[in-house]
């Protein structure tokens, strides 16, 4: 009975324990009471005709950082009216540039569409976000993420106030956005959101969103213009706008191991360069910017997990609670900044919580013994000896009762 | 009178094993050349990836795979790849590892298949001599000594090591790369530790058959019954009525000590033989449970080794009949006939013990053959035993029929199976149905070396009895 009660005191402090770090450590209840389990994209260029090259060309740029940082195919829906680079206008056929100097195509081989052309609409926008598809749509399309899954929504175009324009025939609002991104959280489709907008007053776009763990910049705040950066005399349009031109080039110069933060992108905007002002809303944010790292949204960098054992739920056994690992690299630029994990850590307890019941002599020595043994590692010769000396042994008997 | 027709067909027979012995140690080493010869062939014979030759519980491959994964301190059962014993790795393991310069592949692995392959040999050239003298006793004993001025009793004990050591199956088996070869010399020093009534040996190597490969346990039948009984010999109810008869007549005196020694079943070996099972085995638990210690102990042990046997993870084709059959079955039927499977095996135990127990080591055949068959995963080297077991009753089975049907069956099937093999993996131009009905004629032709076999020695028996019988009238 002592032992009995012994074992209900420890669960009830376990139990309270549990509690106490939820309380500390999660403002709300769903954001971060799951893992971080993988990151998706989703890049929407909602303008179709060829004056709005630049606007398939920020989407196309976007896909190759968020690419080149980590994040496969299969996790990026890609939302593109598709006429630029097959157009009887480009004079380079299928080749996409986001700057004059023609270094980078960004259509090359290794670009995956999953909706193009008249196929990218307002209702195929809000079915992806929401997944509330029709049975026929294949898995290629779907916005397949889990609870613990990090979402960037990266939208262009032309927008304007509480509204973006689809193909230059229906609008999206900001009613709609926010709902979507409502449904996404009741159930359960992501765990952060990061959305970014570059159209003209874009921070209006995200003005009605409510739901816990979103993370949300416009290139332009209401009543301004989001403006392009510069005019390619070649091909004849402006090739990238201001907004992303200047996201690209904070991207290029980190790679999937820097640390860099959300806050250092944040605030390398220059509103005199950008012509605008790049707002953030982080009241619904948990997190403070200056800990995010940007491969949570923009790459994949996967957390690694040590165990001693492989491949089985041996762990729960055997071995302590895991310890999560990230990559800590010195970042090229400025100062030195730790960052947390993403996941809460619960503390750790011995599994091997004693079986009250288990008074029996023998599986007790047996338990001891073998708790000896795992921690010896010289057993393993042991096992060697033993068969060495199992064949004289074999002999001599054999020898003895011939 | 009649102690002077044993001494002199006693000088008759060791004159021809004395004849025999120099040409019998040239085979022998012979067939070592030949095998060192294969061993160090210097185009790659690639023996190891036919699936006749290697299996996913014999493979050297994926013992090697199975060592490495230990050597990265983790289970070597991790990923499904090694199924067989952890001290089989133990041993084996390092020796796949090391590369010498300028030797074949391998090299090491497949000298200790060499060596075990030669210790089989002279094991079952030990057992063949214990039985055919048993044999002779026995007939001698039964009044019937001037059956070897009519027909002559080979040696009977030379010509199954050879044929163990010369049979294509085996040097396969040897050059190879699995470890086949080491299980099979287990199984056969249980058999001659049984023979020679040496309990520790035959308890040795029975627990280490079964603990390699999991149908070795039901040896232990023909093991006690040789412990018990003896050799292989007629039935002791025509001993006991010869007995009747001659003390009835007291013309002649023969001197019948002989009989002395085996009127029941001496229960004694038997008894040291399960005190020493018990032995071996704790002994053995121990050790793959020191080793298994941070891998999941025994438990896991079990269920990988003898539970993959058990439940036919692996569908890979092979010689057998179970991969074809349990690649098609619906999951819901699939315990049901792996347990109809397996039952096939073991409800052939008890009608052969019954009908056979004076003849343990044909018994053993019987079985092996039995197992052989029916097993998930079988391969050429279960044949490579068998066989040679055959040709220890060569005296017996003198007047078996269909033989020469058989080795052509043998032959047609061990050459066509590859054939098929190819036409359907490698080429494209077969489907599985042409490799699986090769391999379901050559379980027919097990069935039939089985059925005739038995029925062979089982005449064999009948007609000592009815010359016992004329003999007495």
């Amino acid at each position: 009975m002592e032992s009995k009660s012994k074992f209900v005191l420890c669960f009830l402090l376990l139990v309270l324990s549990c509690c106490l770090c939820h309380g500390i450590t999660s403002s709300s209840s769903s954001t971060t009471t799951a893992m971080h389990t993988n990151n998706w994209a989703v890049l929407v260029c909602t303008s179709r005709f060829w004056f709005n090259y630049r606007h398939m060309a920020n989407t196309l740029s976007l896909y190759r950082t968020v690419k080149r940082l980590g994040i496969p195919d299969e996790r990026i829906i890609l939302m593109l009216a598709d006429d630029m680079a097959c157009n009887a206008r480009n004079k380079y056929p299928a080749q996409v540039f986001n700057n004059e100097n023609h270094r980078l195509n960004l259509y090359g081989d290794n670009v995956e569409v999953d909706y193009r052309g008249y196929e990218v609409t307002v209702e195929n926008f809000l079915r992806v976000l929401t997944g509330r598809h029709e049975t026929a749509v294949p898995r290629s399309k779907r916005l397949l993420s889990d609870e613990g899954s990090h979402i960037l929504l990266y939208m262009t175009g032309h927008g304007g106030d509480e509204f973006l324009k689809f193909q230059d025939s229906e609008e999206l609002q900001s009613h709609d956005l926010a709902d979507a991104v409502k449904q996404m959280k009741e159930k359960r489709r992501f765990k952060e959101l990061l959305i970014m907008v570059d159209t003209c007053q874009a921070a209006t776009l995200f003005s009605q969103l409510q739901s816990p763990g979103v993370l949300a910049i416009g290139s332009s705040m209401k009543g301004e213009n989001s403006y392009s950066h510069h005019l390619d005399a070649d091909v004849g349009v402006s090739v990238i706008d201001r907004f992303t031109f200047y996201t690209l080039a904070f991207f290029e110069r980190v790679n999937m191991y820097d640390n860099a933060s959300l806050g250092s992108l944040f605030s390398s905007y220059n509103p005199n360069m950008l012509m605008s002002t790049a707002y953030y809303r982080t009241d619904l944010y948990p997190r403070r910017l200056e800990e995010v790292p940007v491969t949570n949204f923009f790459g994949s960098v996967m957390e690694t997990i040590h165990t001693d054992s492989a491949y089985k739920a041996f762990a729960g056994k055997y071995s302590k609670k895991s310890v999560l690992e990230m990559p800590l690299r010195q970042s090229s630029q400025d100062l030195r900044r730790t960052l947390a994990s993403s996941d809460v850590q619960y503390p750790t307890t011995d599994s091997n919580v004693e079986d009250p019941q288990d008074s029996c002599r023998f599986t007790q020595f047996w338990s001891s013994t073998h708790g000896k043994t795992t921690k010896v590692d010289g057993l393993d010769s042991w096992v060697n000896y033993g068969l060495f000396l199992m064949f004289p042994m074999v002999a001599m008997t054999s020898w003895l009762s011939s | 009178m009649t102690t002077t027709t044993t001494t002199t067909t006693a000088t008759t027979t060791t004159t021809t094993t004395a004849k025999t012995k120099p040409h019998f140690w040239k085979w022998a080493i012979a067939s070592i050349i030949f095998r060192l010869i294969l061993i160090y062939f210097p185009k790659n014979l690639n023996l190891a990836t036919r699936p006749e030759v290697s299996t996913p519980v014999t493979s050297l491959r994926r013992l090697a795979e199975g060592y490495w994964l230990t050597q990265s301190s983790m289970s070597p059962y991790a990923g499904s790849m090694y199924h067989g014993s952890p001290l089989l790795l133990s041993v084996l393991g390092p020796l796949t590892m090391k590369k010498i310069e300028g030797q074949p592949y391998h090299l090491l692995c497949s000298l200790v298949s060499v060596i075990a392959d030669f210790i089989s040999a002279m094991l079952i050239r030990a057992t063949g001599l214990k039985l055919r003298m048993a044999y002779c006793e026995r007939l001698k004993l039964l009044g019937l000594g001037k059956l070897f001025e009519v027909s002559e009793i080979l040696p009977s004990e030379d010509i199954a090591a050879l044929v163990y050591l010369w049979n294509p199956f085996t040097i396969v088996t040897c050059v190879g790369f699995n470890t086949a070869p080491v299980e099979n010399l287990f199984i056969i020093l249980s058999l001659y530790g049984a023979s020679t009534r040496v309990a520790p040996l035959a308890a040795f190597g029975w627990v280490i058959a079964s603990h390699l490969s999991l149908y070795p346990t039901i040896l232990i039948i023909p093991v006690i019954l040789l412990l018990g009984n003896g050799p292989d010999a007629t039935p002791k109810k025509l001993l006991l009525m010869y007995k009747k008869d001659e003390g009835g007549s007291s013309s002649k005196g023969r001197v019948v000590n002989g009989l002395t020694e085996q009127k029941s079943f001496s229960w004694r070996p038997v008894g040291l033989f399960f005190v020493w099972v018990f032995i071996w085995t704790l002994y053995t638990l121990f050790m793959c449970g020191i080793f298994m210690r941070n891998y999941g102990g025994l438990s896991e042990m079990f269920s990988r080794t003898y539970g993959f046997i058990l439940t036919v993870e692996d569908l890979s084709p092979n010689i057998g009949v179970l991969w074809y059959f349990f690649a098609e079955v619906f999951e819901f039927f699939r315990d049901f006939f792996l347990i109809v499977f397996h039952l096939n095996i073991l409800f052939m135990i008890l009608p052969l013990a019954i009908r056979l127990n004076h003849r343990p080591c044909f018994l053993a055949f019987v079985y092996m053959a039995i197992c052989s068959m029916l097993k998930p995963y079988p391969s050429v080297g279960d044949s490579a035993l068998y066989l040679a077991l055959l040709a220890l009753f060569f005296n017996e089975l003198a007047e078996m029929q269909f033989s020469f049907f058989l080795f052509c069956g043998y032959v047609g099937v061990s050459l066509l199976s590859p054939v098929m093999h190819n036409l359907w993996i490698w080429r494209g131009t077969g489907n599985a149905n042409f490799y699986f009905a090769t391999g379901m004629a050559y379980a027919c032709f097990q069935i039939i070396l089985v059925v005739e076999s038995v029925s062979a020695m089982l005449n064999h028996d009948r007609k000592i009895r009815k010359l016992v019988a004329a003999n007495i009238s």
